[in-house]
């Protein structure tokens, strides 16, 4: 891979102090919308919802929508695996350090399949006429530059300039994330622990087992 | 957007009429009622569409207003107008939207004419956002704006100013507790059988929903033989009885903030330790989990469904049950508020399990059942009464397919819905509450 110039490093590790201090003011200003304590008593375990929304609730056999939408459900698990798989590449270009052959393969699966996915997503959003009403340019935008951005994590072993380009796409990706709707990267985990302390502590989730004589 | 929703008068002409300064007011209360779990979950939907087969409108309408990510949709585009830098700046972007007359016609339309409040889609949702607290907060704009739908107003109207959500006379509602009386004591043949009122120090308070003693007694005195069966040492109340709340539909915290206020100076009044609410989803949501919240305070009192009373006599052998004497198929249809707002999951099952020969439970049930689709005040709103109808034919489906002969619900807007849908959809099911089939496999003690 062609190695990447001090300055690109530096651009790339900017832009992703920016894009993590961004976010985190974004977490941080949502409490400036007000917080009070809940007065309920609580019937169940917010601790235990919590770790159902992470687990167990995010599985097809648990998660209607995952069930009946198992082409998408796949799609959305390999477009992230994708990005992950792309946001190591992009470390192996900066920093640079060798992966094994075996490992090599492996990264060019998942990035191969995360493009495929990140395509069939924007393809799904472009044609099925219901997505229409629920869409607006961000969404288009965020999956392109995302998808361009595992492109160029695929080609960048094997075309010199492709390194060059996967930092280019880095740094878009990393300061366009606080600006749109990327941001459930962040927002995911806030959002899945109220979702957790919502019904764990109204004792819903996780199931509780039958009543006993 | 697409076509713009008209309504019947006098909506129609509130919403023509709306004013800047009116706009403002709706828009200012939406904000300030946006707190930081609000806030967080506008900034995450990501906008994927499989909501859509959560939703009982979504999947009998079928367009794309029916769908809880357009719903969400028109929140999230006022929130980020209003309350993020690129709402602000680049709104087309964003998809961000001034909240203007166009906007208040799709969320009546949507927000109050689409959605009853039901929770599903969140337990659907990838993302996992509660979508019923953004609803609600957005219908707390529209009733500042006096936009609420004329039925579920005047409901909330006639709860603040009577003390219950018809308007029933405290001498009516004694006088018809003293005949339910003669009928409970013939029922148990005990004339000594009590419905007692305003009783101090009683263990708990009954609370009922008002429609009970005008169109459904017989599940007043079911709970009355059940209480008597168990020895229980109860009170009704000899006024504030009623455990609705339906600030919680209209979006009136105010409002909700004062039916609760009532029953917590009523529980003060008569010292009671627990606060038991009949079989109503929204009575023991909103008593339970939102009334600590919209008065800010801890209750110095338990809240209890009659559920878990009931479920505690069978596991406690205060009441024994004889289920031959219940042997239609039965099956159990789980109120939204009572199931997956409020967490009462298991108790009705075990109930049912004891009191019937013929138990079977519908697909999906428990936190993943379908609403019946009388919730989120949709029974008072008239003004979209078809497309409730019509919303509760994914209930019908799921009813047919157990063959049941009794659908019991533990709630009775739920049951109203049902007895609907009956009609609606030629069931041909009787319609129960839970109490009703335990009273009736009741093994009295003087037998």
């Amino acid at each position: 891979m062609q190695p990447l110039s001090p300055l690109l490093r530096g651009a790339v590790a900017v832009s992703f102090i920016v894009c993590l201090a961004s976010l985190t003011i974004l977490v941080v200003r949502t409490f400036s919308f007000g917080k009070r304590p809940l007065r309920a008593r609580p019937r169940g375990s917010a601790a235990g919802g919590i770790a159902y929304a992470f687990g167990a609730g995010m599985m097809p056999w648990e998660k209607e929508s995952a069930r009946k939408h198992i082409p998408t459900y796949t799609a959305g698990i390999l477009y992230h695996a994708g990005i992950f798989a792309s946001f190591l590449a992009l470390l192996a270009v900066i920093m640079p350090f060798e992966i094994g052959e075996l490992l090599q393969a492996a990264f060019h699966i998942f990035l191969a399949a995360g493009f495929a996915a990140g395509t069939f997503l924007l393809a799904k959003r472009m044609l099925v006429p219901a997505m229409r009403p629920i869409s607006c340019p961000d969404d288009f935008a965020s999956n392109i530059i995302v998808t361009i951005f595992i492109a160029s994590a695929f080609t960048a072993p094997f075309v010199p300039v492709a390194s060059t380009v996967l930092a280019g796409m880095s740094i878009l990706v990393l300061l366009y994330i606080p600006l749109g709707k990327i941001r459930h990267c962040f927002f995911f985990f806030y959002t899945r622990i109220l979702f957790g302390l919502f019904f764990g502590r109204r004792g819903v989730l996780p199931h509780h087992a039958a009543i006993e004589e | 957007m697409s076509d713009t929703p008209r309504f019947p008068t006098p909506l129609e002409e509130k919403v023509s009429a709306l004013d800047e300064a009116m706009l403002a007011k709706g828009l200012g209360v939406f904000l300030s009622s946006i707190d930081f779990r609000s806030a967080a979950l506008l900034n995450s939907c990501v906008h994927c569409g499989l909501c859509a087969d959560s939703c009982h409108y979504s999947l009998t309408i079928g367009d794309e207003k029916s769908l809880p990510g357009y719903k969400v949709g028109l929140i999230e585009k006022v929130f980020k107008r209003y309350a993020t830098y690129m709402g602000r700046n680049f709104p087309t972007w964003v998809g961000a939207h001034d909240f203007d007359e166009k906007m208040v016609r799709e969320w009546i339309d949507s927000l109050y004419g689409r959605c009853s409040m039901c929770g599903r889609c969140t337990i659907g949702c990838t993302i996992g956002l509660n979508v019923p607290s953004l609803v609600g907060a957005a219908r707390g704009a529209l009733a500042a704006m006096d936009l609420v739908p004329p039925g579920l107003q005047s409901t909330v109207d006639k709860a603040v100013t009577t003390g219950n959500n018809m308007g029933i006379p405290t001498q009516d509602w004694l006088e018809t507790v003293d005949w339910l009386q003669e009928e409970l004591q013939t029922a148990v043949g005990d004339p000594s059988a009590r419905l007692p009122i305003d009783k101090e120090g009683a263990r708990f308070l009954y609370t009922a929903n008002p429609r009970e003693p005008t169109f459904f007694p017989l599940s007043l005195i079911a709970a009355g033989k059940i209480f008597y069966a168990a020895g229980e040492n109860w009170t009704l109340p000899s006024e504030h009885y009623d455990l609705t709340n339906y600030g919680l539909f209209s979006g009136d915290i105010g409002a909700a903030r004062t039916i609760a206020e009532t029953l917590v100076k009523t529980m003060e009044r008569l010292g009671t330790k627990t606060l038991v609410i009949g079989e109503c989803g929204h009575g023991f949501a909103a008593n339970r989990w939102e009334g600590p919240e919209w008065l800010q305070k801890e209750y110095g009192f338990e809240v209890k469904s009659i559920l878990e009373i009931v479920a505690g006599y069978i596991r406690d052998r205060r009441i024994k049950l004889d289920p031959s004497r219940n042997t239609k198929r039965v099956t159990l249809h789980d109120p939204c508020n009572l199931v997956r707002h409020g967490g009462i999951v298991e108790e009705q099952r075990y109930i049912l399990r004891h009191a019937v020969s013929d138990f079977v439970e519908m697909t999906p049930n428990r936190e993943k059942n379908f609403c019946c689709g009388g919730g989120g005040g949709q029974l008072a709103m008239s003004c979209f009464t078809d497309r409730r109808k019509s919303a509760g034919g994914v209930k019908a489906e799921q009813i047919k397919q157990t063959e049941a002969k009794i659908v019991v619900a533990p709630c009775h807007n739920c049951i109203d819905q049902l007895t609907e849908l009956n009609k609606h959809f030629k069931l041909g099911v009787e319609v129960r509450t839970v109490c009703e089939v335990t009273a009736n496999a009741l093994v009295l003690p003087a037998e």
